[in-house]
């Protein structure tokens, strides 16, 4: 599998010279998978560039197809989804996996994002690709090209977020948006041994406990969730909008501080836009 | 009076390396009258740094008072909202201003921005003290010191252009808006450029020269106009249904109306810090050949433009 990060950041996109290194757009990563085929987890702002980049293959000539994997259906999950250029371009093919109970509350959702009131195309029936809608239950195993696709939700209900497990060609991925694992849930489970871990991390420490209703993460509970599933290397990303490159740096050395105090031999990295990583 | 740029940026915000020096965020332009009257003209990402800037002060007390005057309601114009901090605050005021629509009310639209599942806290749970309202076409009305002066635009669902202005200053907001020609955008989806060759009706045609009409007489003799140019003329042939103006179609309502200065905005998000100098280099031969006197620069995020009583060039 070839990860590739388009946007790392949580809530709104944090332009401007403090978070060129690691990149100001909201949450989307893109997976390529043995078999070629392509998914993409969340259509933050960093899809924009992910969809130019992509109209330069196939989807530049209406025959590209993609899987989309969204983790949530907040903002910084989803508003890049009117700026997905390879939506428009007739042809392309698409399927948008969504934790909700029904296909309708799911389009409801997306649709609400492209109305007259907010953006001009309306509704994404405007947009010239063929995008097919497909909610996702509780739990669900699937499958997409050389890849096994498993979906838990934590919480019934659109709000609950789906942490995903890809395993493809002996190598496993483990994807969540939002919210860390606690020891011996579903989410936990599903991370189980696996060789990459991608945590939403948006604090510090400090900052969560200033913060703990938000329902995001800390570093530290990034980690103890990457030590507690066995997982080989942990990457952070989705950091909170008013943290510098520096202060990512500094999440980074706690990450790994905190892994080598307690005899872990984890890896720690923190995605940066359009990096890669081969697993 | 001065003025101030948050975010200069059209349709989604574009952090990068290619955008540090005009800047990356959406609609946000601040004007503060000499008497300290704020008003906030768009509520785009630029809208989060200027609440984090006014919760240094008064707004952190819950003794602030702000009036935001939103053009329309696209995601580029709104999508700071739910992260102004002084919302939060009770005992703050913010009234917020759009065009009235028989549709829908502005309060029901800013607050679906804010409901579940797309936002943790619900427009129900801001402290401040929020006032709407909703304004019918041409409104002329005052805040405090400042006269305002309204018109309308030419862009899908349809924007409002505002002027300012106070103690003989005046400053003009004309964003987003189509040129007044070719396409009278309404209510309804354009899915492509016009056919070679269309003739608009006549009737169209008449209201779009009202439209430029009004809208030169709300720019007439301003200081700064603030317009939106997003669009180079390859975009504009290109896509004419996008509802985005050239900085030529900009300097000829300038000319027209005696405008001092130009602030080229809603940069597009393609373009990067380079090909943004070259368009303001590009529109300065065009204004120096076109409307003498006419001086032209580029928004960017940070800009801070003090309206001095100083004198004024004739108007031509």
């Amino acid at each position: 599998m070839e990860v590739t990060f388009w946007g790392v950041r949580g809530s709104i996109p944090a332009p401007g010279p403090g978070t060129v290194r690691y990149g100001g757009n909201t949450a989307c990563v893109s997976v390529r998978l043995q078999s070629g085929d392509l998914l993409i987890f969340d259509l933050g702002t960093g899809a924009r560039n992910l969809g130019n980049a992509l109209l330069e293959g196939p989807f530049g000539k209406g025959q590209g197809q993609a899987t989309v994997l969204l983790s949530l259906t907040q903002w910084d999950h989803i508003q890049g989804f009117p700026f997905f250029t390879p939506f428009y371009v007739a042809g392309n093919r698409f399927t948008v996996y969504g934790g909700t109970n029904h296909t309708t509350e799911l389009e409801a959702i997306l649709e609400k994002q492209m109305a007259a009131q907010y953006f001009p195309v309306q509704t994404y029936r405007n947009m010239p690709a063929a995008i097919s809608l497909q909610s996702l239950p509780v739990e669900n195993t699937f499958t997409v090209g050389s890849a096994t696709i498993t979906a838990v939700r934590r919480d019934p209900g659109p709000l609950g977020a789906t942490t995903y497990r890809i395993e493809d060609a002996g190598k496993s991925l483990a994807y969540t948006g939002h919210g860390a694992c606690q020891p011996g849930d579903a989410r936990s489970a599903l991370m189980k041994d696996v060789d990459v871990l991608i945590h939403e991390c948006s604090f510090s420490h400090e900052d969560w406990l200033r913060y703990p209703d938000r329902g995001l993460s800390s570093v530290d509970q990034a980690v103890n969730c990457a030590t507690a599933a066995g997982a080989a290397k942990l990457v952070l990303f989705h950091y909170d909008q008013d943290y510098t490159d520096a202060e990512v740096d500094a999440l980074l050395s706690r990450g790994q501080h905190l892994a080598k105090e307690r005899g872990s031999d984890l890896q720690i990295a923190a995605a940066a836009e359009r990096q890669t990583l081969t697993v | 009076m001065r003025v101030r740029f948050w975010g200069v940026r059209g349709s989604v915000p574009v952090p990068g390396p290619g955008t540090v020096r005009y800047g990356g965020n959406t609609s946000c332009v601040e004007v503060e009258s000499p008497a300290g009257t704020r008003v906030i003209i768009d509520a785009g990402t630029g809208l989060r740094r200027l609440g984090k800037q006014l919760v240094k002060g008064e707004f952190a007390e819950g003794k602030g008072q702000a009036h935001i005057l939103i053009s329309h309601t696209h995601w580029d114009h709104i999508q700071g909202l739910p992260f102004f901090a002084p919302l939060y605050q009770a005992g703050n005021k913010l009234t917020i201003y759009a065009r009235k629509r028989d549709d829908l009310r502005l309060r029901t639209v800013l607050a679906g921005q804010a409901e579940a599942p797309f936002f943790p806290v619900a427009f129900e749970e801001a402290r401040a003290d929020l006032d709407f309202s909703e304004l019918p076409d041409g409104q002329r009305f005052a805040i405090a010191d400042i006269k305002v002066t309204t018109a309308r635009l030419n862009h899908p669902y349809v924007a409002t252009a505002y002027a300012l202005q106070v103690g003989g200053r005046k400053v003009a907001y004309v964003s987003d808006t189509a040129p007044f020609e070719q396409i009278l955008f309404g209510e309804e989806f354009i899915a492509k450029a016009p056919a070679p060759g269309t003739v608009l009706s006549h009737t169209d045609q008449v209201k779009l020269a009202a439209m430029r009409d009004d809208v030169v007489r709300l720019c007439e003799g301003a200081d700064l106009v603030i317009y939106d140019t997003m669009f180079t003329d390859a975009d504009y042939q290109r896509v004419p249904h996008f509802g985005h103006s050239r900085p030529m179609d900009a300097i000829a309502i300038c000319q027209q109306a005696g405008v001092r200065r130009l602030a080229l905005f809603h940069h597009a998000p393609e373009r990067s810090d380079d090909e943004v100098d070259k368009m303001r280099d590009e529109a300065r031969v065009l204004a120096a050949a076109q409307a003498p006197g006419l001086e032209v620069l580029a928004a960017f995020e940070g800009l801070d433009i003090g309206l001095t009583a100083a004198a004024r060039p004739a108007i031509q």
